[in-house]
């Protein structure tokens, strides 16, 4: 990891923002707050911070309204932080362009882990011809996936789902979206082709299905592709 | 009297009609007796007015009647006693025959017209008791004010002809302020003190009374024997109804009584619950304090040597372990209560999806990995297993509950088994232990709220399974528990659901 990493945190909890400053700083992340949405704006266009961690519950304004307004012209990762049960507004903020989510109370070291995906993918080049995931490479111009060297073979639609998904790695991608994007819109309620493919895809890809670690399900919200 | 209006025809109905009918019928007989004017046969015409006399008598009122004994006495007399178109009479017999024809016509007239009117007395009377028993008997069959003030309305406009509108007091003796039904469009103006007076002091006021009498409805007063449910409001013709006063206070007597009934009801029922929800109150209070004592303690302790004192290495990972292991303990209370009460205020609601059961039994699995290490699990899913459409995450809740049970209560190093399948139509989950099963008698109260098998360790607050069983029957689905072949407790679900419709062709692509 390279130092000095600006994180900016937009959080009304004091607790909670001297949590994850020492969590962070353990990890040679800076960290800076802004207690409402009005001084996130603010920071977020001072600061230019690598990641944004956003909480959805702040005093002044709708945590949704200051993602849209964020994601204006700010490109980099924002991660949702939330309160459980609450499975609508976090679709919501994906949808609106939030990259991931965590639901308080959660543990630092999910955390950093989610940081540095988001991170991550945000620095690779998305469009590589070549993706690779350990043993697992997808060239995304001939169509061609290995495992450990060997060919999986995949249907046009296994393809498209499992493309989707790994150009987006780290990033959560709802149910919705992913049926518009692989189906189409005719298709955004019938989430039972995107199970049954999800399934098909870990089999193939998966070296344990019944215990993925490529495809992950997020309840109820959608999908990641683990990287 | 109303009734009658319905027997009578139209044109009988006002007085002028009535008198002017009475001419043209005798006129009319007058004239089809005409031939018969001649000295032999003019008795002849006498009997046939009598008779048509006697008819009128029963449709008409009194005083047509008088009018029609004298017209057919006089035209008897005019046109058909010797010598004709003469008022004078000449025999003496003939004389004493008029005389007696007007006597008859007259008696006759006034004797069938009251009968009539005691006839029709009677007639009333027994519709007016048959009306009032059945409106008794579809009291009795209406629960709730809602249900009465239905019944009230309806008996009020079949009897009365008109609405009727109910102010009722809200069990602490107030008023309350809308007039039910609130939702009629021509809703009246109600006198808001006027019902205040009515209210208050048991007595009639407002239009055809003698209390302010200019207003534009009546108002009644429902007066019962405990308490007074309210007041009602009508405007009803009074003059057509001032035979049926009696009736009237006794109809508003049965609808006061019923909805006297109703708020003593509810006034018992919100006592109940008061004493269950107090019962409720200190249960949940004392494992609260108990329950969330704990784990604080541990933490506060902990965190409390970390901060003074100098501890070796392992000392101090063993503390931090037990920290976040508290904390994750305090979270999973906090869990459990909230998913109570949201299931008790019915803010659940279900979300349902299509959903793989090895996604479920994996996430779950996944979040339970510390507490399953100690145990050995097997895990069955067939490999057709269909899709099933249920709120992933609170079947999450569930089968997480279900495993954390089965953990709690079964001896270490045991066995659990967690099987799903697909039969007739219902998704069935089972989770089972290898620990000492539970006694036979506790079995019905498993998944009472609050309930935990005496002489346990201390874990939890017994919602779990509560929990469990909410969530279930949230998605139509039933659970039961019973001791499973190797004595362990064996909880299984089901739940319904159907299998997703899938083109072929879509699925090869």
């Amino acid at each position: 990891m390279k130092e000095n990493r600006n994180i900016l945190i937009i959080d009304d909890e004091v607790q909670i923002r001297r949590l994850l400053e020492i969590s962070l700083s353990a990890y040679e992340f800076t960290t800076f707050f802004a207690e409402n949405g009005k001084q996130g704006l603010v920071a977020a266009a001072t600061h230019h911070p690598e990641l944004i961690l956003l909480d959805l519950g702040l005093p002044d304004m709708d945590g949704l309204e200051l993602l849209v307004r964020l994601r204006e012209w700010y490109t980099k990762p924002i991660i949702i932080l939330s309160v459980r049960n609450s499975e609508e507004d976090i679709v919501s903020a994906l949808d609106r362009g939030a990259n991931d989510y965590l639901t308080k109370p959660f543990r630092s070291g999910e955390l950093i882990a989610r940081i540095r995906a988001a991170i991550r993918s945000g620095e690779e080049r998305k469009d590589t011809p070549l993706l690779e995931f350990g043993d697992l490479s997808i060239d995304m111009i001939s169509h061609v996936v290995r495992k450990g060297g060997e060919i999986v073979r995949l249907t046009i639609t296994e393809f498209s789902l499992l493309a989707l998904l790994a150009k987006n790695s780290g990033r959560v991608l709802t149910h919705q979206f992913i049926l518009k994007e692989v189906w189409g819109y005719g298709y955004l309620e019938q989430t039972q082709y995107l199970r049954v493919f999800i399934a098909q895809l870990r089999k193939k890809i998966e070296d344990k299905p019944a215990n993925p670690v490529l495809l992950i399900t997020e309840s109820g919200i959608g999908y990641r592709f683990g990287s | 009297m109303q009734e009658t209006g319905r027997r009578l025809n139209l044109p009988f109905k006002t007085k002028f009609y009535q008198y002017l009918l009475v001419v043209l019928i005798i006129g009319l007989t007058t004239l089809i007796c005409s031939p018969l004017s001649n000295p032999q046969s003019y008795h002849i015409v006498s009997f046939i007015l009598l008779f048509v006399v006697a008819l009128l008598a029963v449709f008409m009122g009194i005083g047509p009647v008088l009018l029609a004994s004298t017209i057919s006495a006089i035209s008897w007399n005019y046109f058909f006693i010797p010598p004709f178109h003469t008022f004078h009479i000449e025999k003496t017999e003939d004389r004493l025959m008029f005389i007696s024809f007007f006597i008859i016509a007259l008696l006759n007239g006034i004797l069938t017209n009251r009968i009539r009117r005691q006839e029709r007395l009677v007639r009333d009377r027994e519709i007016q008791t048959n009306a009032l028993f059945q409106l008794t008997e579809e009291l009795s069959k209406a629960s709730g004010i809602e249900k009465v003030l239905e019944v009230a309305r309806n008996d009020f406009k079949k009897h009365f002809n008109a609405d009727s509108w109910y102010i009722l007091q809200d069990g602490n003796n107030r008023l309350g302020f809308s007039p039910r039904p609130t939702d009629e469009k021509d809703l009246p103006v109600i006198e808001r003190n006027i019902v205040e007076h009515v209210f208050a002091n048991s007595e009639r006021a407002g239009r055809h009374t003698g209390l302010s009498g200019e207003a534009g409805l009546t108002y009644h007063p429902l007066t019962g024997t405990r308490l007074n449910p309210g007041v009602v409001a009508f405007r009803i013709d009074e003059a057509a109804y001032k035979n049926r006063i009696a009736f009237r206070d006794t109809w508003f007597t049965q609808i006061s009584n019923a909805l006297e009934r109703e708020f003593l009801g509810e006034l018992a029922m919100k006592a109940r619950l008061l004493d269950e929800s107090d019962r409720l109150y200190n249960t949940l209070f004392n494992l609260i304090s108990h329950e969330f004592r704990i784990p604080i303690a541990t933490i506060m302790g902990a965190s409390d040597t970390l901060l003074i004192s100098q501890t070796t290495d392992k000392n101090r990972e063993e503390l931090y372990g037990e920290i976040f292991k508290a904390s994750a303990r305090l979270n999973h209370l906090i869990e459990n209560l909230l998913n109570m009460s949201r299931l008790e205020s019915g803010k659940i609601s279900l979300r349902p999806d299509w959903c793989d059961v090895n996604d479920l039994v994996n996430k779950v699995t996944q979040n339970l990995k510390l507490e399953l290490e100690q145990f050995s699990l097997t895990t069955v899913i067939p490999e057709d297993m269909p899709l099933v459409k249920i709120d992933f995450g609170l079947m999450e809740h569930v089968l997480y509950n279900l495993l954390l049970n089965s953990c709690q209560y079964s001896s270490g190093s045991g066995e659990i088994r967690l099987e799903a399948s697909y039969e007739n139509g219902n998704f069935i989950l089972v989770v089972s232990d290898s620990g000492p099963g539970l006694p036979p008698e506790v079995l019905p109260n498993v998944f009472d709220k609050f309930f935990r098998v005496d002489g346990t360790k201390s874990g939890g607050l017994g919602l779990g399974l509560s929990i469990v069983r909410g969530l279930v029957e949230a998605h139509k689905g039933s659970v039961k528990v019973e001791n499973g072949l190797n004595g362990g407790a064996l909880f299984a679900v089901s739940i319904p659901s159907d299998m997703p419709d899938m083109e072929e062709s879509k699925l090869a692509e």
